[in-house]
C-alpha cells in the first residue's frame, strides 16, 4: 500500500516523501481499413517514490508490483530513491499538508462497465456510417479505467478511480498521388452520446465533401481561419509559454508579462481539472495538492504560470496543482483541460465549418490541420508551417481545398487582435477552444 | 523463464501464440543549464501475449504483472474469438528459430555507478555552457539501459536476448535579446558504457553554431538548389519515403497498393534506397524482428525503381512477399507493427563528394542537420538545424530557419546528384507511428542533391 511505502521512506529520508501508485486497464478496439482487426487489453500498475534526504531531492519508479502491493519491492525502491537523492539537487522542497480536496465524479459506470460487444459495436455503426465511394476507414475505440493513490510523509494524500473513453475514425482517400485523410475523435470519461457520435461522422462527412474539388491556393496577406483543430499551432506558444518551468528557465516570452495586456481583450485561458466529464479531471494532483481552476488569461491580461511542485519551490512560487507524474521519472508541470473562453453548452446539432466566421471574407483560407507543428523554435511565437488539410474561402464560401499552400505569422502578433471567435467552440482532445479568425496572416503557394 | 513461457503457451487454445517478456533496467541522468535535474534509476517489467483463432483476429494482451502471465494468455484467445475476420487473417511461413543472442553490451552499463553517468554528462553540459555567455539554457540527458527479452511462438521459435542501448543529448539555448537559437547534439548507439566517451566535442560544436545563429539572417524564401547533409537526408528519407514502404499502409488499401506499386518510378537511376535490420552495431539492429523474423537487408529503391517493402509476417502473406522482419513494438505495452529499423539512401558509386555537388550551382542552400520533420503521406515539412547559402559554386554565409517542405513524388523525382560519401547517424530519439515512440531506429545518406526545392522562411512574411 502507498501509504506504508511513504511510512517506510519516511524513517529513512529525513526530509519527507510522497507517492503515486496507478493501476490502468484498457481495453481496445480496432477495425483497419475497413474491418474489425485486433481487441485488446492491458492491465499495468507501477509506483513513483519521490524522497528528500539531507536536503537533496530524488526519485524512482517501478512495475515491479503485484497488484496493490508495493510491500515487497518497497525496499530497493526505496534504495534507489535514496541512492538518486544522493547525486539530486539541494531543494527547499515541502511537501503540502492536508487540504479539503474538491468533490468529483471522474468514475462513470456506463463506461466502465461498457462490454468489448458494446466496443464493437460503437466501431461498427461508425464504419457504417463513414463508408463511401472509394474511400477506406480506419476507427478505433478504446476504454480506460484507472485507480490513483497519492500519499505524503505530510499526511496528505487522495485516491480516485477514473474512466476514459475514446473514439477516433480516420477515412482516407488515394486518388492517384493524392492523399486526402480527414480524421476526428472523441475523447471523454464516459461513454460517448449518439449525438456525441452523429457530430462525429458529421464532421468528417462535412469536411470530406468540401475537400473532394482541389482549386489553386490564394496567395498573399490574407483572412485565415482556424478550426479548433487547426489552432494548435498558434496555441502551442502561449501554453508552452505560460509554463512555469519555461518561465524559470528565462525562455519564456511571458516571464515578465504577469498583468500586462498581451493578447486580443476577448482571449481567456483557463486550465481546469474539475471539468466534468473530461479525462483529464482529477480531484488533486499527483502531488497532493487538491485541484482547481486556474485563470491564466482574463480578458488578454497574463495572470500567472502553470507549477508543479519542484518547480514552484525553485521559482519561490505556489504550486498551482498541476504536478503530472508517470511510473518513472519525476512530477513535472502539466496542464489538465485547456478552455479559451467560457465552455459553453455542448451542441446538440453538427457545426458548421468556420463557426460563422466566413461570411465577411472575400478571399481567405480555412485551416484544419498543419504539416509540423511543434517543430522548430515554437517558444519565441514564430510559426511557417504547410497546409495538411485546408479551403480556400471565397466571398464567403467555402469553394474546395486548397494543396501546396503554406501559412506563416507570429503566434504573439495575432493574438494581439483577432478577427472573430467562431461559435463552434468544442473539444479537440483536452483543448475546448471554437474557430479563430486572425487578418494579416501570410499563405504562400509553393 | 522459458520453460515457464513455453508452460504457458501449451495452455493456449488459440491456433497461433506468441508471448514476449521484457525486464528493462534503466538509468537517466538531465542537466538543465548547470542544475543537475534529475538522476534515476528504473525497473520496467512486464509481458505481451498475441493470440488468433482460425477466423478470429488478433487477440493481444499485455500486462505488468507477471504472476497474471496465464490468465493473460487465456484472455488473449477470448479476444480473438470475440472478434471474427472475414477473409482471416494467414501469416507468412518463417521458419522456428532457437536462439540465445547476448548482444555485446560494450562496457555494462549496470556496472557503472550512477554517479559516474552523471560525471560523464556534466562534462558534455559543461562544453556546451563553457562555450559563451550567450548560452543562456542547456538541457542534456544521458540515458541507457540493458532489456532481458525472452519470446516464444507455438510455431516453435524460442529466443533469449539481452540489448543494450545507451542515448545522449544536448539542447544549448543561445539568447540575446529577443532572439533565441538552439543547438542540438543526439548520439543514439545499440552498445554500452565505452561507445559513450569522448564525445564533448559534438556539444561543443552546437552550442557553438547556436551562438553563431543569433547573428544569422533568415533564410530567404524561395526555390533552390539544395543539397542536404547526410542527417538531413537521412531524416528525408525515413520520413518521407520510409512511412510509405510500411506494408500495412498499402496491404488492405487497393488504392495505396496502386500508388505504390512496384516497378514504378520514383526516382532518377540514381536513387538507391532501403532498410537493413541487419547492419552490424546499429540503434535499429537486432537479429529478430518482435514475430520471430530474422532481420535482413531489404532493397526499397533501386535506381530509381520501387522494388521493395516492409512486411510483418501478416502484411507479407497478404500480399504474397516475403517477411522482411519489420514487425516491432516498442515495448511489452504494444503489438509489433510494421516498423522500419536502419533505413538508407546509398552511396552513388563514383558520386564523388560534397564539392562535386555543389560545384555547378549558382544560388543554392545547404540545408544541415534537423530539428524535426513531419510527413503526411505525399505532403513533408523538415526544419533543419542549419543552412549555409551556396554561391558560384562555393559554400557561403550561415543561414536560419530552413524549413523544406514539398510533394514527396515530386521531391524524390528532383534528386539528380548522391555522393559517394555515404554515413550512418547514430542518433537518439526515434521513430513514432501509431502510439509507439520511440523506437530505436537509425538512418543514414551520403550528401544528397536536389535540383529545386522550396525553402519556406521568409518568403511567407
Amino acid at each position: 500500500m502507498i501509504a506504508q511505502l511513504v511510512e517506510l521512506a519516511r524513517r529513512r529520508a529525513d526530509g519527507g516523501a510522497d507517492a503515486l501508485w496507478r493501476r490502468v486497464e484498457r481495453t481496445t478496439v480496432a477495425f483497419e481499413w475497413g474491418r474489425l482487426k485486433s481487441a485488446g487489453t492491458t492491465e499495468e500498475a507501477g509506483a513513483n517514490l519521490r524522497v528528500r534526504h539531507r536536503g537533496r531531492v530524488g526519485v524512482a519508479g517501478t512495475t515491479a508490483v503485484e497488484g496493490n502491493d508495493v510491500g515487497a519491492h518497497a525496499a530497493p525502491l526505496l534504495d534507489r530513491a535514496l541512492a538518486s537523492a544522493e547525486l539530486g539537487e539541494e531543494l527547499d522542497l515541502a511537501f503540502p499538508v492536508p487540504a479539503p480536496i474538491p468533490p468529483l465524479t471522474a468514475f462513470f459506470d456506463r463506461a466502465a462497465k461498457a462490454s468489448l460487444d458494446e466496443l464493437v459495436g460503437i466501431g461498427r455503426s461508425l464504419l457504417a456510417r463513414l463508408e463511401r465511394q472509394g474511400c477506406r476507414v480506419n476507427v478505433a475505440i478504446e476504454r480506460e479505467t484507472t485507480a490513483t493513490r497519492v500519499a505524503n510523509s505530510a499526511g496528505a494524500g487522495g485516491e480516485y478511480r477514473g474512466t476514459g473513453f475514446g473514439v477516433s475514425a480516420d477515412v482516407w482517400r488515394i486518388a492517384g498521388d493524392d492523399v486526402l485523410v480527414v480524421s476526428d475523435a472523441l475523447e471523454g470519461a464516459d461513454l460517448p452520446s449518439d449525438e456525441a457520435l452523429t457530430a462525429l461522422v458529421a464532421s468528417i462527412n462535412a469536411r470530406l465533401d468540401h475537400a473532394l474539388l482541389v482549386v489553386a491556393p490564394p496567395e498573399g496577406s490574407l483572412p485565415v481561419v482556424f478550426t479548433p483543430a487547426g489552432l494548435s499551432a498558434l496555441m502551442l506558444p502561449v501554453t508552452q509559454a505560460l509554463s512555469g518551468k519555461a518561465v524559470l528557465q528565462g525562455i519564456s516570452p511571458l516571464g515578465a508579462k504577469v498583468g500586462e495586456q498581451v493578447f486580443d481583450p476577448r482571449f481567456s485561458l483557463t486550465d481546469d481539472p474539475l471539468r466534468v466529464g473530461r479525462t483529464a479531471s482529477r480531484p488533486l494532483d499527483d502531488e497532493c495538492v487538491p485541484s482547481r481552476a486556474l485563470c491564466l488569461v482574463e480578458r488578454g491580461v497574463v495572470q500567472r504560470f502553470i507549477y508543479d511542485l519542484e518547480t514552484a519551490a525553485r521559482a519561490k512560487a505556489e504550486s498551482t496543482g498541476n504536478g503530472q507524474r508517470g511510473i518513472f521519472g519525476k512530477p513535472v508541470p502539466a496542464y489538465t483541460s485547456i478552455v479559451l473562453g467560457d465552455v459553453g453548452a455542448q451542441h446538440a446539432a453538427p457545426l458548421p465549418l468556420g463557426g460563422g466566421l466566413l461570411a465577411g471574407i472575400t478571399d481567405g483560407l480555412l485551416v484544419d490541420e498543419l504539416i509540423g507543428v511543434g517543430q522548430g523554435n515554437v517558444t519565441g511565437g514564430a510559426f511557417s508551417h504547410p497546409v495538411a488539410l485546408a479551403y480556400r474561402i471565397e466571398r464567403g464560401e467555402i469553394t474546395g481545398r486548397v494543396k501546396d499552400a503554406a501559412v506563416a505569422g507570429n503566434a504573439y502578433e495575432l493574438w494581439k487582435r483577432v478577427g472573430g471567435f467562431g461559435n463552434d467552440a468544442r473539444w479537440t482532445g483536452s483543448r475546448w477552444a471554437p474557430s479563430v479568425l486572425f487578418e494579416g496572416v501570410s499563405v504562400a503557394r509553393r | 523463464m522459458i520453460d515457464r513461457l513455453t508452460a504457458a503457451l501449451a495452455r493456449s487454445r488459440a491456433d497461433y501464440t506468441e508471448i514476449r517478456v521484457e525486464r528493462t533496467w534503466s538509468t537517466a541522468v538531465t542537466f538543465r543549464g548547470r542544475r543537475l535535474e534529475a538522476a534515476t534509476a528504473s525497473e520496467d517489467q512486464g509481458g505481451c501475449v498475441r493470440a488468433r483463432h482460425a477466423g478470429g483476429g488478433w487477440g493481444v494482451a499485455s500486462f505488468t504483472s507477471l504472476g497474471r502471465l496465464e490468465a493473460m494468455v487465456t484472455r488473449a484467445g477470448e479476444l480473438s474469438r470475440a472478434v471474427p475476420v472475414d477473409p482471416p487473417i494467414r501469416l507468412a511461413d518463417v521458419p522456428p528459430h532457437q536462439a540465445d543472442a547476448l548482444l555485446d553490451l560494450d562496457g555494462d552499463v549496470r556496472g557503472v555507478p550512477i554517479a559516474e553517468k552523471k560525471r560523464l554528462l556534466e562534462a558534455y553540459n559543461g562544453a556546451m555552457l563553457g562555450v559563451s555567455d550567450r548560452i543562456v539554457d542547456t538541457l542534456a540527458v544521458y540515458r541507457d539501459e540493458v532489456t532481458e527479452y525472452w519470446y516464444v511462438n507455438s510455431e516453435g521459435t524460442i529466443l533469449h536476448e539481452l540489448r543494450p542501448e545507451v542515448t545522449l543529448s544536448g539542447t544549448a539555448v543561445a539568447r540575446r535579446e529577443g532572439t533565441i537559437e538552439k543547438g542540438l547534439e543526439s548520439i543514439g548507439l545499440r552498445r554500452g558504457w565505452n561507445s559513450v566517451q569522448d564525445k564533448a566535442a559534438g556539444f561543443r560544436e552546437v552550442a557553438e553554431r547556436a551562438v553563431q545563429l543569433l547573428d544569422a539572417p533568415m533564410v530567404k524564401g524561395g526555390t533552390y538548389p539544395v543539397i542536404l547533409d547526410p542527417e538531413l537526408a537521412g531524416v528525408f528519407i525515413h520520413e518521407a519515403f520510409g512511412h510509405l514502404s510500411e506494408a500495412d499502409f498499402v496491404y488492405e488499401n487497393p488504392p495505396a497498393r496502386e500508388m505504390m506499386t512496384l516497378g514504378r518510378r520514383f526516382g532518377k537511376p540514381v536513387l538507391n534506397v532501403g532498410d537493413n535490420g541487419a547492419a552490424p552495431g546499429l540503434r535499429g539492429t537486432l537479429p529478430f524482428d518482435d514475430e520471430g523474423t530474422p532481420t535482413r537487408d531489404t532493397t526499397l529503391i533501386k535506381e530509381g525503381i520501387l522494388v521493395g517493402r516492409l512486411h510483418s509476417r501478416e502484411t507479407a502473406a497478404a500480399m504474397g512477399e516475403r517477411p522482411s522482419g519489420n514487425a516491432r513494438a516498442i515495448s511489452f505495452r504494444h503489438a509489433p507493427i510494421v516498423r522500419m529499423t536502419n533505413t538508407y539512401i546509398a552511396g552513388a558509386r563514383g558520386g564523388g563528394s560534397f564539392e562535386d555537388l555543389i560545384g555547378d550551382v549558382k544560388l543554392g542552400v545547404y540545408a544541415c542537420g534537423a530539428f524535426g520533420g513531419q510527413t503526411m503521406l505525399e505532403n513533408f515539412s523538415f526544419t533543419a538545424a542549419y543552412g549555409r547559402m551556396i554561391r558560384d559554386g562555393r559554400v557561403a554565409e550561415l543561414v536560419k530557419d530552413v524549413v523544406l517542405a514539398g510533394n514527396l513524388f515530386q521531391t524524390l523525382d528532383r534528386i539528380d546528384h548522391i555522393a559517394a560519401d555515404f554515413r550512418w547517424n547514430q542518433m537518439g530519439g526515434g521513430c513514432g507511428k501509431a502510439g509507439q515512440y520511440p523506437l530505436p531506429v537509425t538512418e543514414g545518406a551520403p550528401h544528397v542533391r536536389i535540383e529545386e526545392a522550396l525553402v519556406g522562411g521568409e518568403s511567407a512574411a
